[in-house]
């Protein structure tokens, strides 16, 4: 799966082998923190998410930490803030 | 969070020091105990106040410059650089120099109002103007360095310009008790209070609400064509409200200001209220009830002060816009805080702790339930106080906003506690 900047659009979420991958670039603030919430929310099983943005989401963190999640970040393309989420239990 | 702590760490680029920022707000919490000391003080000379030099003038610059402008420097330097991806400088000694001279002129300034000793006065006044002149250095180097986020920035850019007509009217109206008039009286209070209440402050909390709201209730961005609409009726406003004020345009253009200023402010209420309604997190309790009243309070004041543009017949108490204004944007502001203060310091909080403390565990809420009630209270007295010319409703008043204002100081205390406490 081609996971680089031009080829998908903000927002877009689609699925590889290491879970669920969701483009937040090219959203305004605070869209990026509301769609990767409203992500996490949603899924019932232990699925991961990686998360492709454009910056360190300093809000994100305390509301992952709430909500029983933890943020890791992994290698991205140039420029890329990639982060791996992964609930906690 | 052990892996995720290790790139906070260096998302701290865009932190100012926990220091720094929690010094501001402080200091904020500080001028707000006075002012309502400073009430107290001046329960006998409020009915009636229409101006001049005396503990109201004081009181309410303690509130203005106090409490409302030293939040506002804080959370615009700290808010702007963490969203717009910009990398603090290393060197911190501008936002030192910012708070200690705009604290300093803040307090000469105050006691010069309160005892009547005009050279006092003025030297506040230059401390202040130098300190807000520093920061409008800072505030424009963010917003020339922001990426993205045009909403945002062009309320910010409209703060920014009516910083600087308030810095200018205010000196001029510091100086006019010192025989040195820069500029006609009525002309320069009326800009000093459109531009620092609605223009400064108004700009800034409506383009700081299209980050903050959106991100505390968990729902999506409000729809853009009616925050472009509102953004641009509020600059409208400004614009047609400055050569009214200076006499260029006929009088009865302000309360066309006036309107195009309510109006704007009525749809982004609009926005965003529609946001919490639709937002993931329906339970923001009664901080969010405090932004409600504020969003009323302000509101309430463009009635009145159409009212006055308009010259209604009906006699309203002197210093009532003054209070639904300034009480409207203390009361919303406030409410923000007890949101964002315990939010920040979870972020500080998080350095070389295994796992970090969440914003909530930082929170105590019996303190800020103390400081709900003793607020609305007091706001509330003060507007029966000014209805019906009581000295002692104005006194129980003072008493009930200093109560909740030292409950909001023991919040913050123990957020700051628990942020620096040992893992």
């Amino acid at each position: 799966m081609n996971t680089s900047a031009g080829a998908r659009r903000p927002g877009e979420q689609w699925r590889e082998p290491d879970g669920v991958h969701l483009e937040v670039r090219g959203l305004a603030p605070p869209s990026p923190f509301v769609t990767i919430i409203k992500l996490i929310t949603s899924l019932t099983d232990a699925t991961m998410v990686v998360v492709h943005h454009d910056r360190d989401p300093l809000p994100l963190y305390d509301e992952l930490a709430q909500r029983g999640w933890h943020a890791e970040r992994i290698e991205g393309d140039a420029g890329e803030f990639r982060l791996r989420l992964t609930r906690a239990d | 969070m052990a892996s995720s702590n290790a790139f906070l760490g260096g998302a701290k680029g865009r932190l100012l020091p926990a220091a720094l920022v929690f010094r501001y707000f402080a200091s904020a919490l500080v001028f707000q105990a006075l002012a309502w000391s400073a009430l107290f003080f001046a329960a006998p000379a409020l009915p009636g106040f229409a101006g001049g030099l005396g503990w109201p003038l004081a009181a309410l610059h303690l509130v203005t410059l106090g409490v409302l402008v030293m939040t506002a420097i804080a959370t615009s330097l700290q808010l702007l650089p963490v969203a717009s991806r910009q990398a603090l400088s290393p060197s911190h000694w501008p936002y030192d120099l910012v708070w200690a001279v705009f604290t300093v002129g803040v307090l000469a300034l105050c006691t010069g109002m309160a005892m009547t000793l005009p050279i006092l006065l003025l030297t506040g006044a230059i401390l202040v103007t130098l300190a807000l002149l520093l920061y409008l250095v800072l505030l424009v180097r963010n917003l020339r360095g922001a990426r993205g986020m045009p909403l945002v920035i062009a309320h910010c850019w409209a703060a920014a310009l009516s910083l600087l007509l308030l810095v200018g009217t205010g000196l001029s109206l510091a100086s006019a008790y010192s025989a040195v008039s820069l500029l006609d009286r009525q002309s320069a209070l009326t800009l000093h209070v459109t531009f620092g209440a609605y223009g400064f402050m108004g700009m800034l909390v409506m383009g700081f609400s299209y980050i903050l709201v959106p991100m505390l209730a968990l729902c999506d961005n409000p729809a853009q064509r009616w925050s472009n609409l509102s953004l641009t009726l509020a600059s409208a406003a400004l614009a047609l409200a400055l050569p009214t004020a200076l006499g260029v345009l006929p009088v009865h253009w302000f309360a066309l200001a006036l309107g195009a200023g309510a109006l704007a402010f009525m749809i982004h209420v609009a926005l965003m209220l529609q946001c919490l309604r639709s937002g993931m997190r329906q339970g923001l309790g009664k901080s969010f009830v405090l932004v409600r009243l504020g969003w009323i309070g302000l509101a309430a004041s463009f009635v009145v002060a159409l009212a006055q543009a308009c010259q209604a017949p009906a006699a309203l108490p002197p210093g009532l816009l003054l209070v639904l204004l300034i009480g409207g944007l203390l009361t919303l502001l406030l409410g923000v805080l007890s949101r964002i203060v315990p939010f920040l310091a979870a972020m500080h909080a998080s350095t070389g702790q295994r796992r970090p403390p969440t914003a909530s565990s930082l929170t105590v809420q019996r303190a800020l339930d103390l400081h709900f009630y003793s607020h609305l209270a007091a706001l509330l007295l003060l507007l029966l106080a000014l209805a019906s010319d009581s000295v002692w409703l104005v006194r129980t008043s003072a008493l009930l906003g200093l109560t909740g204002a030292l409950a909001f100081g023991v919040f913050f205390a123990t957020a700051w506690r628990r942020m620096t406490a040992p893992a």
